[in-house]
């Protein structure tokens, strides 16, 4: 798959953020050019709104150029962990201006494709045959979830409504979802 | 709230898919500060999560974010600095600025758009006085009342910001033709009241706005630029 090969940038990346530790524009420009489109492919999908998406990926980029020298081997590769600052930024600006366009019964029908609830089947399978197929191992609705919650940044309040479900059962189906995933990561 | 190991894994995997929020959130991001051991929790959630992205489709970002970064990290090099003059005065730029403008739009209106000798037509550039190049070409048909402005150095808005464009009556206030892209051609319909203004003031102008244009039908942000039209 394409997503391999694109793994082997790996050491590329690894070495661009060297470069920008040391205040090196140029490498950071080309790692703007290398990894640009798939973070704003992700804050686009998480946001569902082109402005505050945008805006997330600059914030993003502003922190990367700052942190470079924070990053090292621990935090995992270096595109997850530039992914994933721009995850958490696209998140806080989210919760700071609920701004969700979904919001609501009539925004929710939008994202079921029919039977199988509010998560395109697409994500749905493709997400299942990554952590080694570990979501396989969950419940329908414990993988939804958390897959509502990664991809489209849903809180509790949401999922309990895409999933008409209370929201103390949502939560437990989020919490024990995510132990045994853990459990059958660490296996 | 006592960390225990249990604890300790159930929250970091919440935090990292974000279901964890406001006073919750910020007390974890405590404890990670606090201990290498919640760290390593956050860690792993972050690494083996971002693998669900990969199945996201890429989309390319509009050039306007690689500038905005540039204008954040970089201030003092951002090229195109808005000429900030107050928000209620109109300013108007030297004679100087307008005749250089004239002079490059002749050129390229002549040489590009040799057809359509209409009477009154108006044409014009707006330009900035350290650039070389104009940001946009102004013509008019007089024909079919379309103003088109044709970008050639403009660059894009401040996120969150866009272009709005105004004619200037001799007297009164500006009226808004909408807001304009940075890139491309862009082509407005005057109105009556427009067409019939901008023909006596002969008289554009810019100001930077709000996405989506002044909320308040007059111009709130910056007049960025003004320009006088000319008849060819």
């Amino acid at each position: 798959m394409a997503y391999a090969q694109k793994d082997t940038d790996h050491d590329r990346l690894m070495r661009l953020l060297m470069q920008i530790a040391r205040d090196d524009r140029d490498a950071f420009r080309q790692l703007y050019e290398l990894v640009a489109a798939r973070m704003f492919g992700m804050c686009l999908k998480l946001a569902g709104q082109r402005d505050l998406a945008e805006e997330a990926l600059q914030d993003a980029f502003v922190q990367i150029w700052h942190r470079a020298s924070e990053y090292h081997r621990d935090r995992g590769a270096p595109l997850n962990w530039m992914m994933t600052i721009a995850r958490y930024r696209t998140l806080d600006l989210m919760r700071a201006r609920k701004a969700r366009p979904t919001m609501g019964d009539e925004g929710l029908e939008d994202l079921d494709d029919g039977r199988s609830g509010p998560l395109e089947s697409s994500l749905r399978d493709a997400g299942a045959s990554r952590l080694t197929g570990c979501l396989d191992e969950l419940s329908d609705v414990q993988r939804d979830s958390i897959l509502l919650s990664y991809y489209r940044g849903f809180t509790h309040e949401e999922l309990s409504q895409a999933l008409s479900s209370p929201i103390g059962t949502v939560k437990s189906w989020i919490r024990r979802g995510l132990i045994a995933l853990k459990r059958c990561l660490e296996r | 709230m006592k960390k225990t190991p249990e604890r300790i894994e159930a929250l970091a995997a919440e935090y990292v898919l974000g279901s964890l929020k406001g006073p919750a959130r910020r007390r974890f991001e405590q404890w990670m500060m606090e201990s290498g051991r919640v760290r390593q929790e956050v860690w792993f959630w972050e690494e083996r999560l971002s693998e669900l992205s990969r199945e996201l489709p890429e989309e390319a970002p509009p050039r306007s974010v690689w500038q905005g970064i540039e204008r954040q990290l970089w201030p003092q090099q951002a090229q195109a600095k808005p000429t900030r003059s107050g928000f209620a005065r109109w300013f108007w730029p030297g004679w100087s600025l307008v005749a250089t403008a004239a002079v490059l739009v002749l050129a390229v209106v002549l040489v590009q758009q040799p057809r359509q000798p209409d009477t009154g037509q108006l044409s014009g550039a707006v330009v900035q006085a350290n650039l070389e190049d104009p940001l946009w070409l102004v013509s008019e048909s007089a024909s079919d009342r379309l103003l088109k402005l044709r970008s050639v150095a403009a660059t894009a808005a401040a996120t969150g910001k866009d272009y709005e464009l105004w004619v200037v009556p001799e007297s009164g206030q500006p009226l808004s033709l909408g807001v304009i892209p940075a890139g491309g051609v862009h082509t407005v319909r005057l109105s009556d009241e427009a067409r019939q203004a901008l023909s006596k003031s002969r008289t554009l102008a810019i100001s930077l706005e709000p996405r989506g244009g002044s909320p308040t039908g007059a111009p709130t942000g910056p007049i960025l630029h003004v320009t006088k039209l000319y008849s060819l």
